[in-house]
């Protein structure tokens, strides 16, 4: 729960995705429910009647189509030109975003570090499967020319594709400074007011956001995007382990509540902590959107490998 | 339930219950720690946390469990202390009876032989001394005490003092006398000290109200109730008087009540005792009495005491009270003995009594002599013959005027006579001015005629009328066997008693005093204050009594009228000869005490407590029937008991005083109880079950 003074972060890329994880992600890809149509060739299929080797439908020929996709053996044996179409294979768009407000730079281990990590490897996935990735940070520190570090709503990189892309997917990571207020509900607004096309979008945040995560949430699921939510907990959030008459500060915006630590209150804080995360969760449930509360204790191939993979975001 | 420091407590909790809310208003230094929201940990404080102080308050176990503590431990300031019977009032004044019958060994009605009345009366006065505020720690004044001791007389033991431990000093150093009790002049003492007045500072002493009542204290008088004056105490309706009764009722006792010795008239050889009995037995009671003179024992007779009848109940008789007429019953020893004897009678019963100082009396008896008398007078037939045929060692030496003057002048010849018999004529002695004027020489005197002047004597105020024997004191020795019924004196004198005379009104006429006995430390006279001639007694056989009786009585012969018995507790006075050294006084325990004779040989002993015989001795002249052992003279004093009222060993219930009847207290009142050890256990206890529900709160 309490926030460190001076965490230590990864720097490197392999301190993200170790080489044995990077093996065992690189068998896997991302699966949507839906068959959605892609931006680009990919390998992916689509939604689109394209030029895959995967055979489709006949249709009749009208004016102005391409001569090339005559079936030619059935115009020979009913005189009748019909045209023969195949699925397309395309790419599919993964657009993970990042909480990094200062919330979720607290806990032992750190939350902003698990969530790092499954950006880092759900983007890894979606680059060697030649998906369009996209990771927008909500929130976080950006410098400034004098050298300061100053808090911003959001910061991405865009439709990355291929794995030789996933040196610009790490950097864009690990340069990523947790801190500031975020404003989850403005930066959903221009997320879905930016994004292009259809496609999986994975939220990991530990949704605790003072204004609502509700119209963020409903924002990022309309036109189209099939939404994944990972919550990502503490341990310490989960079971509080101060005592005493303190004065608890909020991290974000400075909040303050005075507490004594008392067994029923201790009580009730794990009651308030349990009803949000089930009001959570039936909202997601209500929306079709998949949600995974993990705690930040929570290895991130296991997390990939077992949870995320039993919840159908990847295969 | 009283508290013994109230005011400290009031103030403390005055200071320290809004000194304790204060610091729950108070803000706490808390440990800041930054959390990734405050949002859930304010919706949890919403529901247990009101925002409002007196809300906040309300729910508070802890504030509920300190509050407790600090009101457990302002009540242990408070002191206070609980009692069944607490004292009534911040003095009390302990009257312990430690008279003969407090001897008695029924203290423990349950146990009888096990426990004295006088250690059962300690036991409930210590009781009641523990029951007595203590002076508070903080402050606060305590209950005063103080302790008399009381047998014929009160003894201040102990003053008034809030410290118990010399309360219990005093109470437990009483031991029991012979004497029997009276209250009168106890009650009278207490009362002085129970209502001592208050005087208001800068008051003038007679401006009304300057004196108000000062605290009546409470008197609390642990005895048996045989207090033979109890009716003629004078309870004031605003005196606070407690009895606490101790012994049985029930007890029965049989006991000497009256002795005397006697010679007889013709035979002074033959010596007769007489002993009476007392019995409160329900049952007749045989006794073997006892005598024995000079430790020998010279004659044993066997008694039978009947029951004591049932007596009549009395409106002042508690239920319990056992309303018994003792039975009495008497015997006569007669014995040869013409020497001086002690002589003591003792009764012998197969079990022992409840009361054995009843059960012994002492005697002394002068050795047989006769008696030899002077007669001065002008010439007075009848009187003469009278004192002719009293039985004397030698024939009455009968003087004139002139020649008994003579011999009175010379001391060492007018000691060869016990008594003078002075007819119409008063001698003339030196004054304390040097002059010569009428009065009693040092001796033995029976006076007819014009009285001489005081202090051993009368104001004459000359002739007066007629008159009759009005009223005679007949509880006198000398006026016992006599009637004066019949008596006329034509010339009687106008007579009166000169105040705080040493003089005793024998028979009081119309004219004022006509027979007195007057006794000054040399001198003792019987005055007939009118001449025998001028009234009609010489024809009366009482008048025949009065010379032989007044010439025994002021011979000192007879038991009464003599000087060697007195009752127990009484105090021994004694002449001794002129020249009397290192006087010294034996108990009858052979403890031995100096004394000081005063300047006329007189010696006081104020404590004859017990029955036996005391022996005083010095170095110097013998007196006439003084003994002389080893170089000292010595001379014994018998100390009896002889109290009818201290013999009946009853215990009453409820005690009847002249204007009101006091009941018995029970004797199983509660001490106190303090209360402050408790509070600060309950303090600690609740200050640990505060700590307890803490430490469960603040557990994660």
């Amino acid at each position: 729960m309490q926030k460190l003074q001076s965490p230590s972060r990864p720097e490197r890329l392999d301190e993200l995705l170790d080489p044995q994880m990077v093996a065992r992600l690189g068998a896997l890809d991302l699966t949507s429910r839906k068959v959605l149509a892609g931006k680009m060739k990919g390998e992916r299929r689509s939604k689109r009647r394209g030029q895959s080797v995967e055979f489709a439908d006949h249709r009749q020929y009208v004016v102005g189509d391409d001569l090339r996709h005559i079936d030619w053996n059935i115009f020979g044996r009913l005189d009748r030109l019909f045209l023969k179409l195949f699925l397309e294979e395309e790419d599919l768009s993964l657009h993970v975003v990042l909480d990094a407000t200062a919330s979720l730079d607290c806990g032992q281990p750190s939350k902003f570090l698990l969530a790092q990590r499954l950006a880092c490897a759900l983007g890894y996935i979606g680059l060697v499967n030649l998906h369009r990735v996209t990771v927008t940070a909500v929130g976080g520190l950006a410098p400034t020319p004098e050298g300061d570090l100053r808090p911003q709503l959001m910061s991405a990189v865009r439709d990355l594709r291929g794995r030789r892309r996933l040196q610009d997917l790490s950097r864009f990571l690990l340069q990523l400074e947790p801190g500031g207020p975020g404003g989850f509900t403005e930066a959903a607004k221009r997320i879905a007011l930016t994004r292009k096309g259809k496609g999986v979008m994975v939220v990991i945040s530990d949704f605790f956001v003072k204004e609502g995560y509700e119209n963020g949430l409903r924002l990022l699921l309309g036109r189209g995007y099939e939404v994944y939510a990972v919550q990502v907990l503490s341990p310490q959030e989960l079971e509080p382990d101060v005592g005493g008459d303190l004065r608890l500060k909020d991290c974000e915006d400075g909040d303050v509540a005075e507490v004594t630590i008392t067994a029923p209150l201790l009580k009730r804080y794990k009651q308030m902590l349990a009803a949000y995360c089930a009001r959570l969760r039936d909202f997601c449930a209500a929306r079709s959107i998949v949600l995974q509360t993990v705690p930040s204790t929570t290895p991130v191939d296991a997390l990939v490998l077992d949870y995320l993979r039993r919840k159908g975001l990847v295969r | 339930m009283s508290f013994l420091n109230p005011i400290t407590a009031i103030i403390a909790a005055a200071v320290a219950v809004p000194a304790l809310l204060i610091l729950y208003f108070l803000k706490l230094r808390r440990r800041d720690v930054e959390v990734s929201t405050t949002l859930l940990w304010k919706r949890a404080i919403e529901d247990l946390q009101a925002n409002a102080p007196f809300q906040r308050l309300r729910n508070n176990i802890l504030l509920i469990l300190q509050m407790l503590a600090l009101l457990a431990l302002l009540l242990a300031v408070a002191q206070p202390q609980l009692s069944a019977n607490v004292s009534s009032g911040a003095k009390s004044v302990i009257i312990i009876d430690r008279s003969a019958s407090m001897q008695a060994t029924d203290g423990d009605p349950d146990k009888p032989g096990t426990l004295t009345r006088l250690e059962a009366a300690k036991r409930r006065a210590l009781e009641l001394v523990d029951r007595l505020r203590e002076p508070g720690l903080l402050g606060g004044a305590g209950d005063e005490a103080m302790v008399i001791a009381m047998d014929t007389i009160g003894e201040v033991r102990q003053n008034f003092t809030t410290s118990k431990a010399a309360l219990r000093a005093a109470i437990e150093a009483i031991t029991p006398t012979d004497a029997p009790s009276r209250l009168k002049d106890t009650y009278g003492l207490a009362r002085a000290f129970a209502q001592r007045p208050v005087f208001q500072e800068g008051a003038a002493p007679d401006q009304d109200g300057s004196r108000i009542a000062g605290q009546t204290a409470v008197m609390h008088l642990f005895s048996d109730g045989r207090l033979a004056d109890a009716e003629k105490v004078e309870a004031q309706p605003e005196d606070v008087f407690v009895y606490h009764a101790v012994g049985s009722p029930l007890t029965e006792n049989v006991g000497i009540v009256g002795l005397r010795a006697e010679r007889s008239y013709d035979k002074p050889g033959t010596m007769s005792v007489f002993v009476a009995l007392q019995s409160t037995a329900a049952a007749a009671r045989a006794v073997d009495v006892q005598l024995a003179i000079d430790g020998q024992v010279a004659a044993i007779k066997q008694v039978t005491l009947p029951s004591a009848g049932a007596g009549q109940r009395t409106a002042d008789m508690d239920p319990n009270d056992r309303a018994v007429v003792p039975a009495n019953g008497g015997l006569v020893f007669s014995v040869d003995r013409p020497q001086a004897a002690i002589v003591s009678v003792s009764i012998r019963q197969q079990e022992p009594d409840a009361m054995p100082a009843d059960d012994v009396g002492y005697l002394v008896v002068p050795p047989a002599r006769r008696l030899a008398v002077a007669l001065v007078t002008p010439g007075n037939l009848f009187l003469r013959e009278v004192v002719e045929g009293l039985n004397l060692s030698r024939p009455p030496l009968v003087l004139t005027p002139g020649q008994a003057q003579a011999i009175l002048d010379d001391p060492k010849k007018a000691g060869e006579y016990d008594v003078w018999i002075l007819d119409r004529w008063i001698p003339t002695v030196r004054g304390a001015d040097g002059k010569p004027a009428p009065g009693l020489p040092p001796g033995r005197f029976m006076v007819f005629g014009p009285p001489p002047p005081p202090p051993a004597g009368l104001i004459d105020r000359g002739p007066g009328e007629a008159t009759i024997a009005l009223d005679v004191r007949r509880a006198h020795p000398v006026m016992r066997p006599l009637t004066l019924d019949a008596l006329v004196v034509t010339g009687a004198r106008r007579t009166a008693v000169e105040d705080k005379s040493p003089v005793t009104v024998l028979a009081e006429g119309a004219t004022g005093p006509l027979i007195v006995e007057a006794a000054t430390l040399e001198t003792r006279a019987l005055i007939v204050a009118f001449d025998v001639i001028e009234s009609t007694w010489w024809v009366d056989p009482s008048f025949v009594l009065f010379v032989a009786g007044g010439v025994r009585h002021l011979a000192g012969e007879g038991a009464e009228g003599g000087e060697g018995v007195i009752q127990a507790g009484s105090v021994l006075t004694q002449r001794l000869p002129t020249g009397a050294e290192q006087v010294s006084i034996s108990r009858p325990d052979r403890a031995a005490a100096d004394l000081v004779p005063s300047a006329d040989g007189q010696v006081v002993f104020r404590e004859p407590q017990n029955v036996g015989i005391y022996t005083l001795s010095w170095k110097g002249p013998p007196g006439g029937s003084d003994v002389l052992v080893d170089g000292r003279v010595r001379r014994a004093v018998a100390a009896n008991l002889l109290d009818p009222a201290e013999s009946d060993l009853g215990t009453r219930l409820k005690l009847g005083l002249q204007s009101k009847l006091v009941d018995a207290q029970s004797g199983d009142a509660a001490g106190v109880r303090r209360l402050w050890p408790w509070l600060l256990l309950a303090c600690l206890l609740i200050v640990m079950v505060e700590w307890w529900i803490y430490n469960r709160k603040v557990a994660i």
